[in-house]
């Protein structure tokens, strides 16, 4: 995807979650075996289905709990691409946004 | 001329044939230029049957010098604790063991299994493995806490699963050549010169690991393999990115993640599914860190290096 996709899907993606699409954000992961089960979710999916992606990923428009955990600091987000580069997600993220498959 | 005697209990041979790969020092070299005279080993030995049994009851008796015994794979102490299942030239393996431990020199455990228990080792242990002075992390293993070779010196143990070819003849031709007294060994028996430092260091990956730019799948050439694959480079002492395999490389410069083999508790986590390539984490954060890093420390460290990171981080640099 160019930068200027990248652009459009994240703004497409901030409305949603703006707009109140409501994801699951619990249970968060406590461990690989639970990582690995919302990952296998994610597999199954349309590749197309950016709503389902998003609601079984738990994402949200801000940071999240007590340590405000967002992508920013998440090892799969590429800071200068603003990416998720998990491969189960890859989609355009803003720093301050977060899901539940956020890992450090 | 220095007497060497290498025997086999729970193995693969692995380490054997690693052995046989060595360069510089070759295996023939140990023999020509360094004075090694191999009485007998499994690859290489010429004698069969009862040709073997004497050679190893003339070291027992003191007929034969005894200068270096290298024992490579588990003791094997099953069934009941009679070794039968692993029985050599007539009797269980580990009654050889045991003496010719106590005839020889120096004694060298090489490989993980001979070092620590290894894969033979893992939970539930069924062939009730043993290390020859370590089981895991725990001293003592076959031989025991308090064994010394008559040189005095413990078990130096050679651990790997290989061992490294240079690992293997350089120690052998410190300890042929009279300079066993110079090696100064870790608690875990291991020599400093080689297992002091990390898997991690000289890691073409270290600027990737510094930015927390993460390898998601293996093979990638960018990305640290730590994050997200299991690599276990900042956390096991090896120098395989100083003293490269093959002269050339090294699993992590390869796209594969450290498999910590030359640490006691390996395999990790006794295998269970999905704990192999795949980072352990707890609540999102790594259950293992870098060798005395600290949670928290290390949550401001990646705070700090996201926030730093350059854009060429993020890029495949490595243009064939």
């Amino acid at each position: 995807m160019s930068k200027k996709d990248d652009d459009i899907l994240r703004d497409k993606i901030g409305k949603m979650l703006a707009d109140g699409l409501v994801t699951q954000t619990e249970p968060f992961p406590e461990d690989n075996h639970q990582f690995e089960l919302i990952l296998k979710e994610l597999r199954q999916l349309d590749p197309q289905d950016l709503e389902q992606k998003l609601v079984i990923s738990g994402f949200i428009d801000k940071p999240y709990g007590e340590d405000k955990q967002r992508c920013l600091e998440c090892m799969y987000y590429l800071v200068h691409r603003k990416w998720c580069d998990l491969p189960e997600l890859a989609v355009p993220v803003e720093a301050e946004w977060w899901c539940r498959l956020w890992r450090i | 001329m220095a007497n060497l005697l290498w025997l086999q209990g729970g193995a693969c041979s692995g380490n054997t044939m690693s052995f046989l790969n060595a360069e510089e020092p070759s295996a023939c070299d140990l023999v020509t230029d360094f004075g090694i005279n191999i009485l007998w080993q499994p690859s290489l030995g010429m004698e069969l049957g009862d040709g073997v049994q004497q050679i190893l009851k003339d070291c027992i008796s003191g007929a034969t010098k005894l200068d270096i015994f290298v024992f490579e794979g588990s003791v094997v102490n099953a069934p009941n604790g009679t070794g039968e299942w692993n029985r050599f030239a007539g009797r269980p393996m580990k009654d050889w063991v045991r003496e010719l431990s106590a005839a020889a020199d120096i004694v060298v455990a090489l490989g993980d299994c001979a070092t620590w228990g290894g894969i033979p080792a893992t939970a539930p242990n069924p062939t009730d493995s043993q290390g020859l002075q370590f089981l895991k992390r725990d001293n003592g293993g076959f031989l025991g806490t308090d064994f010394k070779a008559k040189s005095g010196l413990p078990v130096i143990n050679i651990p790997g699963c290989p061992a490294h070819p240079d690992w293997v003849t350089q120690i052998l031709v410190a300890v042929a050549t009279g300079r066993a007294g110079d090696l100064a060994l870790d608690e875990f028996q291991r020599p400093k010169t080689f297992f002091q430092s990390f898997t991690q260091t000289g890691c073409t990956r270290n600027m990737h690991f510094a930015y927390k730019v993460s390898a998601t799948e293996f093979g990638q050439r960018k990305g640290c393999l730590f994050y997200d694959l299991g690599c276990r480079g900042p956390m096991t002492h090896s120098p395989c990115n100083r003293i490269l395999w093959n002269r050339v490389s090294s699993k992590t410069r390869a796209g594969m993640p450290c498999l910590g083999c030359t640490e006691p508790e390996f395999p990790f986590f006794d295998l269970a599914p999905g704990t192999v390539f795949k980072t352990q984490t707890v609540m999102g954060v790594p259950k293992d860190l870098p060798e005395g890093v600290n949670k928290k420390g290390y949550v401001k460290l990646t705070g700090a290096a996201k926030a730093a990171m350059p854009e060429w981080a993020e890029e495949d640099i490595f243009v064939v």
